[in-house]
Parts: C-alpha cells; sequence; structure tokens
C-alpha cells in the first residue's frame, strides 16, 4: 500500500467513524448507499477490470441478492450474518453457471448475452408476482443482527461501514494473490494464460463467481437499511451506473472504482428530482471524460482491451471475404494505436 | 386451439412479424454498419431513433409543417446529430487512444443527453402519435388483418434495405465502407479517408434511424423511453451475426415473427423476452450469428 492511500484510508475511516454523531438520517442513507455502490463497483472491477470480461449482468445478481437476503428475512429472520452468507452464495452459484458464457464467447457477444440474462432477471423481478410481489415492489422488514435490530440509515450504518471496509480489504488481498496474477494474465491474453498453465476456463469462471458474490452481497447489505425494493431499479439504468463508476473511476485499478462509485452514486442521487436536468448532464459528463480522459480518473494506463487484436487475420479458404463474414481483423484496431 | 386457429395465428403472426420486423431489420442495419466500421455497438441507437419521432412531432404539431417537409427535416435533421456526435465526440475519443469500450460508453452518454434533452421540451409528457398520412383501413390477406399503412411500412423499409443494397455494392463511398468494415488499415493504404469514412457511416446510421422512425411513428405511441426498441435491434443484429448486413435484416424479420407468435400463442407478457431468449439461444448454440460466418482462430 502506497503510504499516501494509508492516509487516504485513515482520513476516510475517520470521516466514517464521526459522522453518525454530526449527520442526519438522510445523510446516512446517502453514505450506505454509496457503500453499497463501492460494494457493487468493486464486484464488477474484478470481472471487468482485472480479468478484462466484459459483464453487464451485476445488477441482476445484485437483485438477486436483495430478493434472496429480503426473502429470507421476511420468512424466517435470519441473522444479517446468514442473510448475507445467503445471498453470496447463492449469487456466486449463480455467477459461476453465468460464467459458463465467458468461457462461449467474448467482447459484444458476451456483453450482449450477460445482458440479456440482465434484462431477464428483472421480467423475473418484476413478473413472478407471488415471490416478488412483482411491479408493486418489494417490503423488507427490519433486519437483525444479534440482539440488534437495523430499522433505520443510523442502525444499519456501522455494520455496512464494517462490512465494506472488509470488502475491500478482501478486494486488495484477492488482488495480491495468485488468483488475481491469474485474473490479469486471462486480461491481457487468454491464449498466453494458457500456454504458462492457467485454467482459462475456470479462471474465467472464478472471477464471475466472484463479481456475483460482490453484487450479491451488495444486496444483502441494501436489505440492511432499505425497507423496499422495485424491480424498476434493477434494469439497465442501474448497470450503466455501476459501468460508468467502474470505467470513468479508472479502469483496472481499485481506487478507481471507489473514487468512481463516490462520485457518480452522489451525482445520481443528487441530481434524483430533476430527471431532465439529471440525464444531460449525466450524458455531457460521459462523453467529456471519454473524450478527453478516456483513462479515466485514476486509471492504471492499461486500457481495457475488447480483444480483438488478439484474433487473427482471415485465413484464406476458411472465411469468405464477403459482406459481413469479417467478424474480427487483426489489424482494424492498429490505426489507433 | 384448434388447427384453423393455429393455421389462422400463424398467418396473422408472420404477416405481421413481417412489418415490426422490417423496422427492427432498419434499426439493426443501422448499428451493424457503425459496429463494423467503427467498432462501436451503439447504445444510443434507440435514443437516436426516439429523436427522429420527436423532431417529426414538433414539425407536424407544433410548427404546423406540411408533412413532405417533416420528412425532410427529419432526415436531415438526425443525420446532422449523429453526424456531430460522431465528429465532435468520437473521432476526439479515437484520438486519445480510446478503446472501443470509451466510445461505448461515450454513446451511453449521447443516449443520455437526448433523452434528457427531448424531456426538457415537454413534447415528452405524454404518449403521442403522428396522425398517419396513410389510410389505415383494413386489408386482409389470407385470413390475417393488415392496414394499408402496414403495407407501406413494410414497403418503404424493403426500398431502403434494396437501395442500401445498391449503395453498399456500386457506389464509391459504399464500398468503401465494406472496406474499411473489413480491415481499415489496409482501406487506408489504398486511399480511404477513415475519417470520412466514419462520419458518413453515422450520417447514414442516423438517416436510416430517421426513416424507421417515420414510418413507425402513426402506429405507436412514442415517449422519451421508447429507445428500448434498440434492443430489438440488437436482438436482430446478433441473431444474424452482428456484422453481418444481411444477418441484420434476416434477423430483424425473425425477431419480429418471433415476438408476433409469441404474443398469440403464450401471452403478451412473454413478448418482451422473447428476444432474450432468443439472443441467448443463438449465442450459446452459434456464437458468431445464423450469418457471422465461420468462427475464426484465435492466435496470439
Amino acid at each position: 500500500m502506497k503510504k499516501s492511500d494509508a492516509w487516504l484510508l485513515a482520513l476516510l475511516g475517520l470521516v466514517l467513524l464521526i459522522l453518525p454523531f454530526l449527520a442526519t438520517g438522510y445523510v446516512l442513507y446517502i453514505v450506505n448507499l454509496l457503500m453499497v455502490y463501492v460494494v457493487l463497483a468493486l464486484g464488477l472491477h474484478i470481472v471487468l477490470g482485472e480479468t478484462g470480461q466484459f459483464a453487464l449482468s451485476h445488477i441482476a445478481f445484485y437483485g438477486i441478492g436483495i430478493y434472496t437476503s429480503g426473502l429470507l428475512n421476511n420468512a424466517f429472520g435470519l441473522n444479517a450474518l446468514w442473510l448475507l452468507a445467503a445471498s453470496t452464495l447463492t449469487c456466486g452459484i449463480f455467477g459461476f453457471l453465468l460464467g459458463t458464457l465467458a468461457i462461449r464467447m467474448r467482447d459484444i457477444y458476451l456483453a450482449l448475452s450477460t445482458f440479456a440474462f440482465g434484462e431477464a432477471m428483472q421480467w423475473v423481478f418484476l413478473n413472478w408476482e407471488s415471490v416478488t410481489n412483482g411491479s408493486n415492489g418489494y417490503r423488507l422488514s427490519p433486519i437483525r443482527f444479534f440482539g440488534h435490530v437495523m430499522a433505520t440509515d443510523a442502525q444499519a450504518y456501522p455494520f455496512v461501514v464494517v462490512m465494506t471496509a472488509l470488502v475491500l480489504a478482501f478486494t486488495v488481498h484477492l488482488s495480491r494473490s495468485r488468483l488475481g496474477s491469474s485474473f490479469r494474465a486471462v486480461r491481457e491474453s487468454d491464449v498466453a494464460a494458457q500456454a504458462v498453465g492457467i485454467n482459462v476456463n475456470l479462471v474465467k469462471r472464478v472471477a464471475f463467481m466472484f463479481s456475483a458474490a460482490y453484487a450479491g452481497l451488495a444486496g444483502a447489505l441494501y436489505t440492511t437499511f432499505s425497507s423496499f425494493i422495485h424491480p424498476e431499479s434493477l434494469g439497465f439504468q442501474a448497470m450503466i451506473l455501476v459501468l460508468i463508476m467502474v470505467v470513468v473511476g479508472g479502469i483496472g485499478s481499485v481506487r478507481g472504482a471507489i473514487t468512481g462509485a463516490i462520485i457518480f452514486g452522489l451525482i445520481s442521487e443528487l441530481l434524483r428530482q430533476l430527471l431532465s436536468f439529471q440525464e444531460v448532464i449525466y450524458g455531457l459528463v460521459l462523453i467529456l471524460f471519454m473524450m478527453f480522459m478516456p483513462k479515466g480518473l485514476l486509471g492504471n494506463g492499461r486500457p481495457l482491451r475488447l480483444k480483438r487484436a488478439t484474433r487473427a487475420p482471415d485465413i484464406p479458404g476458411q472465411a469468405p471475404v464477403e459482406e459481413g463474414n469479417t467478424v474480427g481483423v487483426g489489424a482494424r484496431r492498429s490505426e489507433q494505436a | 386451439m384448434s388447427w384453423s386457429d393455429i393455421w389462422l395465428f400463424l398467418q396473422q403472426g408472420i404477416l405481421s412479424g413481417l412489418v415490426s420486423g422490417s423496422i427492427y431489420a432498419l434499426l439493426a442495419i443501422a448499428v451493424v454498419t457503425v459496429f463494423k466500421t467503427t467498432d462501436v455497438p451503439n447504445f444510443a441507437q434507440g435514443e437516436i431513433f426516439m429523436v427522429g419521432g420527436y423532431i417529426a412531432l414538433f414539425m407536424l404539431l407544433v410548427a404546423n409543417a406540411p408533412y413532405w417537409a417533416t420528412i425532410i427535416v427529419t432526415l436531415f435533421g438526425v443525420a446532422l446529430v449523429t453526424l456531430l456526435f460522431e465528429r465532435v465526440a468520437l473521432e476526439k475519443v479515437i484520438s486519445s487512444r480510446g478503446t472501443p469500450v470509451h466510445m461505448v460508453i461515450a454513446t451511453l452518454g449521447l443516449a443520455y443527453v437526448l433523452k434528457g434533452a427531448v424531456r426538457q421540451t415537454g413534447l415528452g409528457d405524454a404518449p403521442r402519435s403522428l396522425p398517419s398520412p396513410i389510410s389505415t383501413d383494413v386489408v386482409m390477406i389470407g385470413d390475417a388483418f393488415l392496414t394499408y399503412l402496414d403495407l407501406v411500412i413494410f414497403g418503404v423499409a424493403v426500398t431502403t434495405m434494396a437501395l442500401l443494397y445498391v449503395m453498399f455494392n456500386y457506389t464509391r463511398i459504399g464500398k468503401a465502407m465494406r472496406a474499411v468494415g473489413m480491415n481499415a488499415r489496409a482501406a487506408q493504404l489504398v486511399g480511404v479517408n477513415l475519417r470520412r469514412v466514419r462520419m458518413a457511416v453515422w450520417a447514414l446510421a442516423g438517416l436510416v434511424s430517421a426513416i424507421s422512425a417515420l414510418l413507425i411513428m402513426p402506429k405507436i405511441l412514442i415517449t422519451p423511453d421508447i429507445g428500448h426498441i434498440a434492443i430489438l435491434a440488437f436482438a436482430a443484429a446478433i441473431v444474424g451475426g452482428i456484422a453481418s448486413i444481411p444477418g441484420a435484416v434476416v434477423g430483424g424479420f425473425l425477431i419480429g415473427i418471433t415476438e408476433n407468435l409469441v404474443g398469440l400463442f403464450v401471452s403478451t407478457n412473454a413478448i418482451v423476452l422473447a428476444p432474450f431468449l432468443a439472443i441467448l439461444i443463438v449465442l450459446l448454440l452459434r456464437p458468431q450469428g445464423l450469418l457471422g460466418g465461420k468462427l475464426q482462430v484465435k492466435k496470439v
């Protein structure tokens, strides 16, 4: 850890420590929400930033996490830790399974099929009325953490903050582990990764698993302080928000993901009242960032590739060079390089 | 459900599917041409289409312009929006070494800007529709009901596709676009101006979006969120193989027909889900799409 990082963390910790004594419920709600965004962004960071897999299914897992935790709590009134574990595990399993997609396809195809999964999940949330109460939204009753009932934002705040800190610590640990190196090796080139003995298919699945587990945990955290969830808020819009956090924050960087989560979480919350205005500002911020700071606020300078560059050029006799038949051509990107 | 019912539903589903499918096919062509030449899955496609609808609405209902003027202004207006976006934003992203991911996010930004701008005008507060210039009397084809408007939609859409075919195969700019789509660098080496081709492609995408907006607007109610329709265009593009224009057309018709058949045979509730299932299934079984050619071998 760099020294400046340690100072920043200490400062952040101090602010978070004294905040509940100064701030009102609404501010604490925002902070709780930002913590959830941080966990979500870190999860997307693992699959997108570290492993380079363009997955747009994150919010679907977030939704599964929310409903898992909410349903279990409403039915059995379990301890918050059990709910967290249940959501994390459920989503981890789903994520591992969805990782199969990443073995079959890549880039834009992966993006669109995971996107399709996200839309399908939102449809399930909206239409499985006997379980999720459909478009009326689902009420979440307060969650217990041992004897402590978390009915308000202030009561849930310490729990949310501590959990987020643990997730952050785990993320840093993960990225320094052997597995973290494998993630990055797969991002740079899966063929080269395979050549040095990395089980690429397994690593991709594990990356999906971790990413989904993070989203599930974020969902469970959300249920600790929120009392209501509507499927409308689990759609593509939310997915884009998290994607923006990771990309504008600086793709491939933990600091970037956190910064992005805080900044864009705040922007989206503050401009919530002014919908049309929010959209214009939001869009302009995105376009301008991409125009002038494509590496993001705190990017580590390694651009995420859609990996088309690793495709071989047409092999004669294999793919007819006819209109529309060339899927990926090696030389295409070098024009920009 | 008796056999005669099934036969009736099949006819109705396929014919209505061809009509809505022709719009999806047009939008999918816009997505595919942009994707082929600039490597960008244009996530603002739906909003570009939506803006076309609102420009037409503004011209007809607020400015009281005649229909021919509305058509001209809509076509040029939308093409101008996409052209400017490419020239001002995307060229800058490319020159600051942005990858396709960054360009995708820029298109998302455009989507937000367009949607917010339309909301700001207040035109989008209530769902509206264009008055139809063509009679909406019913025509019977076989046992299925269509309207004259449906026939015109289908006819104009297919004509547009034919014109695009001619453009891509017999004009210089069309051939240049295809060349860039196959291998940008080689195209540049033989003298194709990449910037000009990219601008032309975006303008073309705008034009095609405007045409489809003008066609379908008298038939549906439009809101600022109508951009969702682009999901179907993407579905069509993927089903056909995202880098194949004939694939986009086939995919568009397939999605349109599937949607209508699911609506008739299963439930209207399941319509929303059908295209996504189609995407998932096609990608799992044939990742390159129906007309996507053979998968290519990858090397380091």
